[in-house]
């Protein structure tokens, strides 16, 4: 039994009293904010507002000395080596991309491999994707097995032609499926490859110890972690990190510019061209203050219960198919009425104030594979009450009936 | 089937829905009985055979794919439609937009207030909201269909 406290947890989100009538169940394209976070955006544009690193004023280098200590936060958090490894960017996508453009440029060269696996989010494919045939570089992926699970065999297989970047999803966005990535990730460094983690959906899951996986490169989004939109991470071990053309240039990422040669500063601002999202950084900072002051453990058997609760449910719904492991769940459960399709039960649960996700979850690969049209998904996060998922489960039950009639 | 089968079969139905199903749809309904009937309402419009939903007449929604093939009857100058999709409440939506377009001319088409059309029937929420069931994107299409 978990000894969190999902009652007193959801009270310090302002959404709940705004919108009672709803369920949320979309935690997994994005997550309500506390109070503690809305405060800290607010705060900052009425009391601390200036731009960084500029300013010889005061202003400018309080705002500085406030970024830089967010930056140092989010270091500790996911225990980096250093702050200057944290790199802000405006989210995930925005940080593959980077990672992607930089790497092209410089480590892969024509005829290198990077391999990714079949659960990924499109974020993590088409960035690579983008490059790829003009920089002759090859895309292979890890298939999945019968179970939905990543085909650790095929992955031993595709490791023996020696990819420069190995770059995985912790957390599946369409299936919830947690990966082995402790297991892969060394399998990967072993056989010489770059390692990259798209964290976007497994840092709520679990804190990442940067420093035991075995990952170079690992991304997140603030706004899945109850921070802001707009600000995301892109971690790095500084070698590489320095390695990395910039994407974007301009502003506090140059060290010295002429007509014919710009020279760049040093991490991280080699790699945050323009203005950052200040107030965004202070309030991923803010999200992860609030988040420590819970046993990550508790939270992930609170979310277990959750998840026991739907699925125990779910035995009374004909017709039900679920897409996603029971085992080795972060806490998203996709499936489909037998013979109907998603988009009509969605509709049918937002009529009855249910908040999820239909569609294919921005990968449409997976779906291929899986010859599936599409799915329901219901992403659930700690606030959730059980009672919610009880309503969700009758909600789901009325939708079936009208299907049916 | 054939087109010209698709399409008088798309006629019939549409007739059926104007004269039985939308005067219902204007009646107090509770939301379950309101879907039940969108549902039966779309199931009357023939469905478009597989190997006849090719890519170029797809029209993607945010989560869910229609079809649409487009009739122009130059002898009258006057539109026709066939319609699909693979979800049944986008289609019941669908077929009632069809029911107010279909075998217009290009200039009442102009004319057509579909906003007002669908407030009528209590449903002016889904063309607002209409990014994720696609109605929008099919209505886009209609129009890009008369402009070609």
């Amino acid at each position: 039994m978990s000894d969190f406290n999902a009652a007193a947890f959801r009270q310090h989100f302002p959404f709940f009293a705004a919108q009672p009538d709803w369920i949320y169940l979309d935690n997994a394209a994005t997550t309500h904010k506390p109070f503690a976070v809305l405060e800290t955006l607010d705060h900052f544009y009425r009391q601390q507002n200036s731009n960084v690193h500029r300013g010889a004023h005061k202003l400018s280098q309080m705002a500085t000395i406030l970024y830089e200590e967010a930056r140092s936060c989010i270091q500790q958090y996911v225990n980096a080596a250093e702050p200057a490894e944290i790199i802000f960017t405006s989210g995930t996508t925005a940080a593959l991309n980077q990672l992607a453009f930089g790497l092209m440029h410089t480590v892969l060269k024509p005829g290198d491999r990077i391999l990714i696996s079949a659960l990924e989010h499109h974020a993590n494919i088409v960035s690579w994707q983008l490059h790829c045939q003009r920089f002759g570089v090859i895309l292979d992926v890890i298939p999945l097995d019968s179970q939905l699970q990543l085909d650790q065999s095929a992955f031993e297989q595709l490791l023996t032609l020696h990819p420069k970047v190995v770059s995985l999803t912790q957390v599946s966005n369409a299936l919830g499926t947690v990966l082995p990535l402790a297991s892969m990730l060394q399998a990967a460094k072993a056989a010489g490859a770059i390692t990259v983690v798209d964290g976007a959906q497994g840092i709520v899951w679990d804190k990442p110890d940067l420093q035991q996986l075995a990952a170079d490169f690992y991304c997140f989004s603030g706004h899945k972690l109850y921070g802001p939109t707009g600000i995301g991470v892109l971690y790095g071990k500084r070698a590489l990190l320095e390695r990395l053309t910039p994407l974007l240039g301009g502003g506090e990422m140059i060290e010295q510019v002429s007509f014919s040669h710009s020279s760049f500063n040093h991490l991280p601002a080699r790699l945050e061209a323009g203005t950052p999202h200040i107030a965004g950084a202070l309030g991923l900072a803010a999200a992860i203050r609030f988040i420590s002051q819970f046993d990550v453990s508790q939270i992930k058997s609170y979310k277990r219960l959750l998840l026991k609760t739907f699925h125990d449910g779910l035995q009374h719904i004909p017709g039900i198919v679920v897409l996603s492991p029971w085992q080795d769940n972060a806490g998203i459960v996709t499936l489909n009425l037998q013979g109907e399709h998603s988009a009509d039960v969605a509709t049918l649960l937002n009529e009855q104030r249910i908040a999820v996700r239909a569609g294919r979850h921005c990968a449409m690969p997976l779906f291929d594979l899986m010859a599936t049209a599409g799915a329901v998904r219901f992403a659930f996060a700690p606030y959730n009450q059980i009672s919610e998922v009880e309503q969700c489960l009758k909600a789901l039950t009325q939708a079936a009936e009208i299907l049916a009639s | 089937m054939t087109m010209e089968q698709l399409l008088s079969d798309t006629a019939t139905a549409l007739a059926a829905i104007r004269q039985q199903d939308l005067p219902q749809l204007q009646q107090p309904l509770d939301w379950q009985s309101k879907y039940r009937l969108l549902m039966q309402l779309g199931k009357k419009l023939p469905a478009i055979p597989e190997k006849m939903r090719q890519n170029e007449w797809l029209v993607r929604g945010c989560e869910s794919r229609a079809w649409l093939l487009h009739y122009h009857d130059n002898t009258v100058g006057k539109h026709y439609f066939v319609l699909d999709s693979e979800a049944r409440i986008v289609k019941g939506l669908l077929a009632i937009m069809l029911s107010f377009v279909n075998g217009l001319s290009q200039q009442e088409l102009k004319q057509l207030d579909l906003q007002r059309a669908f407030d009528a029937l209590n449903l002016k929420p889904y063309l607002s909201q209409s990014r994720s069931n696609g109605l929008n994107a099919m209505l886009n299409h209609i129009r890009h269909c008369l402009n070609e």
